[in-house]
């Protein structure tokens, strides 16, 4: 982790811009965040996937939000939901092709804000995780900014920079591809999964998350602290 | 649902008991699902563990050992464990590891109750494995665990086979005897107005409260009729039809929706039902008179299978079913035909060859057949009447479903129709100067069984066989050559070899590359040792007495040859669900990790016995 990284995810950063938070953040903030030096078996995750109109926070939106909540390193299904956001701008045709999400379907979504104040709950006192989280912070940390006025801190797993970290233990040259998610998951003899939405996304990856850690620790009881990005 | 969680639902429909379970309830269960990740070697649950979960296997295997350490089963994708415990107030009652990395759902045990208590035929699938044994009135049912199934899969309102026959409550003895008589009923449904039921009276009725105590027929129905009869939802199942009449001793149930009567069903309905079951099949099959109506019973062969498979039947047992079937049609074509052209001037006896013959008949089978004649067959005199029977044997069979053998082995090809001298050259000479050409018939004509006739003919023949093979050496050599062209598709990697390019890219044709290289194997041990069975089982069961083939690999080639047999068999089943024409074509991608390197091993076994088979007999030939 650089050091740009460790100031954003450090306690006094966050009561920094904890003061700075209003609404659904600020009552996020109000719950303390995991402990990272309590057992993974003990902490509670989010897996959260989203699509957007672009690839640059500043520029682009989110359009849809999928996640499913891990307790005591299950899956839980009853919890997964997905949802889609309506963005403020009109859909690009670029975007509409990559993840078929069109202007009619978001018509009567919620707006982000809305979204975030369904969402915010769900992640706090948790630990995200997600595949390749920049995207994932990168968006909702903009998001947060633009409407409760403060970025996002949230303890977080990359299951793509746990990937790596395997792969460089191994010794292995790494192969092309070797760090997409449908190709991690077929190596820990997860079944294979087609890439739908977002909640197809977070739920893939919540397999992942899981056979990682089943592969440190069967028993998980390893710390927090020992796979956060 | 979101499309991830219908993926869910889908594996679940895929899967036994799962898939009887109706579509809105399957597709609520994944939201009621968690997923765990165990890696390979774990030990999920040990006994008297607190497991308050039913474990379904995703992906990945288990092993199940009781507390001493015996190994109970093992079990792959699709595959439950914990059932002990949903009945044993969540306690573990075994042992539980894993083979492999494996991804589990879990199904929390309040739910598994719910589904148990809705569905008796989800319940009774776990009951069967160890859990709910006392539920009432299992015992009742003495037939067999597949005809138990299907009455516990199909619904009273599939069993309702004609419109309800009633009459007034004001109608006379004589009225409602008639109309019963008339419609050839042999019971009668007595309304009250529009659609209140007052009553049933049955042709027992007539017997006991009428005749037997001499009461007029002009007297009205009422007094002898069953005043609110025990009825039936045409929502339960047939299982619980015949629960209620077995415990009441009755043969008739009203079916009852919303106080109106829809329906009757009788005990004969419920035996109707189990028409699928081999024993009523071939019992039909010999009432028939027309091929075209035997092709109808043995166009349900495929359902059969899936049903026998689905409720555990070896691929042994299934061979042995399935080639019932296909004897009673050749028996009753022969039948006919003797009825027709008179009766056989000499004796003969109906040979079945190759997969008949070995009484390993699957789905897809086509006819191979020959006709042994009694030694005082002139052929001048008698040829045109077996002619005659031969053709209209085979050209029924092939009607039937049984299609023409591609390589003319049939009793209607004249070379195939011979006295049993005739026969003692031809073995003769196969046996005593083989050529490849005579290899490839052995596959089929050391395979035969006697079906329908004077079976007494084969016995010298057969004696003849067995004898000449055992001593020949060069004629166990160039069979020896002709099995080895058979490979395992298995890579020096242990890899699978698979077809490539065509219909059937990355493919493993388990028939030809899995099941007849055993076949073969088995044929070669048998006839090199002087044994008289043609079934690969019990050829292979036999010949562990033999030092040709070590009692270890007689018995590792059996577990092989189950194993790529029900393989081959499930993967024609999954076909015939789906509506497809099986084949042997397996994409080895569609097992699991488990089944997959279940089939790894079964390929080494036959691998290392074509091996060893080279280096006991020598190969020469080819």
């Amino acid at each position: 982790m650089g050091l740009r990284e460790k100031i954003l995810d450090s306690r006094l950063y966050r009561d920094f811009i904890q003061r700075k938070a209003t609404g659904a953040l600020r009552t996020y903030y109000d719950v303390p965040p995991a402990d990272p030096d309590r057992s993974v078996m003990e902490t509670e995750f989010i897996a959260l996937d989203l699509e957007t109109t672009g690839l640059d926070p500043k520029k682009a939106e989110i359009v849809s939000l999928g996640w499913v909540i891990i307790r005591q390193l299950a899956v839980d299904f009853s919890s997964c939901e997905h949802i889609l956001v309506r963005p403020s701008k009109e859909l690009s045709e670029s975007s509409v092709v990559v993840h078929r999400i069109f202007d009619s379907d978001v018509a009567d979504a919620p707006n982000i804000e809305a979204a975030l104040e369904h969402l915010l709950p769900q992640m706090a006192g948790r630990v995200l995780i997600s595949h390749h989280a920049p995207i994932e912070l990168g968006f909702l940390g903009q998001a947060c900014k633009r409407c409760f006025g403060a970025p996002l801190q949230i303890p977080t797993v990359d299951t793509l920079v746990l990937a790596l970290r395997d792969i460089r233990r191994s010794g292995e040259p790494m192969k092309a591809g070797a760090l997409r998610l449908d190709t991690l998951r077929r190596n820990h003899n997860l079944p294979p999964f087609r890439a739908h939405n977002a909640l197809s996304d977070a739920i893939a990856a919540s397999g992942l998350f899981l056979a990682q850690i089943a592969k440190r620790d069967p028993k998980g009881e390893l710390e927090l602290d020992r796979i956060l990005r | 649902m979101s499309i991830e969680l219908e993926e869910i639902a889908e594996f679940l429909k895929q899967h036994h008991p799962f898939d009887l379970l109706p579509d809105a309830e399957i597709n609520a269960l994944p939201k009621r699902l968690q997923a765990r990740y165990f890696r390979a070697g774990t030990k999920v649950l040990s006994p008297e563990q607190q497991c308050l979960h039913l474990y379904i296997i995703r992906t990945g295997g288990t092993e199940t050992r009781d507390p001493n350490g015996q190994l109970l089963a093992r079990l792959s994708e699709g595959e439950c464990f914990g059932v002990r415990a949903m009945y044993q107030n969540g306690r573990a009652a075994n042992n539980i590891t894993t083979l492999e990395d494996s991804l589990c759902y879990l199904l929390p045990e309040k739910d598994f109750h719910d589904l148990t208590g809705k569905y008796p035929q989800f319940s009774y699938f776990f009951s069967q494995m160890g859990g709910d044994r006392l539920r009432s009135g299992m015992q009742l049912l003495e037939s067999r665990d597949d005809d138990q199934l299907k009455l516990m899969s199909v619904k009273v309102s599939d069993l309702i086979a004609r419109d309800l026959v009633s009459i007034d409550k004001s109608a006379s003895i004589l009225e409602a005897g008639q109309l019963m008589s008339k419609e050839r009923v042999s019971c009668l449904l007595i309304t009250e107005g529009d659609d209140g039921v007052a009553g049933i009276m049955t042709d027992r009725d007539l017997r006991n409260r009428v005749i037997a105590k001499g009461r007029s027929y002009d007297e009205p129905v009422t007094a002898i009729m069953t005043e609110k009869p025990i009825s039936i939802s045409p929502d339960q199942y047939a299982f619980d039809a015949l629960l209620t009449m077995t415990r009441n001793n009755i043969r008739h149930l009203p079916v009852m929706k919303d106080g109106k009567a829809v329906g009757m069903i009788t005990t004969n309905n419920l035996l109707a039902r189990q028409s699928l079951s081999a024993v009523y099949m071939a019992g039909r099959i010999g009432k028939l008179t027309e091929p075209e109506e035997m092709a109808k019973v043995i166009a349900q062969v495929p359902e059969l299978l899936s049903h026998l498979i689905e409720a555990g039947a070896t691929s042994h047992n299934a061979g042995h079913i399935v080639t019932t079937l296909s004897d009673a049609a050749t028996a009753r074509l022969l039948q006919l035909a003797e009825e027709e052209f008179g009766p056989p001037p000499v004796p003969y006896v109906w040979m079945a060859g190759g997969s008949q013959g070995r009484q390993e008949q699957t789905a897809l089978s086509d006819q191979d057949n020959c006709l042994i004649i009694d030694d005082a067959y002139d052929a001048e005199q008698h040829g045109a009447y077996f002619k005659k029977l031969a053709d209209y044997v085979c050209d029924g069979l092939h009607k039937v479903g049984y299609v023409y053998c591609p390589g003319d082995m049939m009793a209607k090809i004249d070379e195939w129709r011979q006295p049993a001298r005739t026969w003692q050259q031809y073995f003769n000479k196969w046996i005593e100067q083989p050529e490849p050409k005579s290899l490839m018939l052995c596959s089929v004509w050391f395979d035969l069984r006697p079906v329908h006739g004077t079976k007494s003919l084969f016995d010298d023949l057969h004696r003849m066989i067995v004898s000449k093979a055992k001593d020949n050496r060069i004629f166990q050599a160039y069979m020896v050559g002709n099995a080895l062209t058979h490979h395992v598709p298995l890579g020096f990697f242990k890899n699978f070899v698979m077809i490539r390019g065509g219909e059937h890219d990355k493919t493993l044709d388990l028939k030809h590359n899995g099941v007849v290289p055993i076949v073969d194997l088995a044929r070669i041990h048998a006839l090199a040792n002087g044994v008289e069975a043609v079934n690969t089982y019990e050829r292979l069961n036999a010949v562990k007495a033999f030092p040709s083939i070590s009692n270890q690999g007689a018995s590792d080639l059996l577990d092989a040859f189950e194993f790529v047999s029900i393989t081959r068999l499930k993967h024609q089943v999954r076909q015939i669900r789906r509506g497809e024409k099986p084949d042997n074509f397996l994409q080895p991608e569609s097992l699991s990790a488990f089944e997959r390197s279940h089939l790894k091993d079964a390929f080494s076994v036959i691998k290392n016995l074509q091996s060893a088979l080279e280096h006991a007999f020598g190969k020469s030939g080819t």
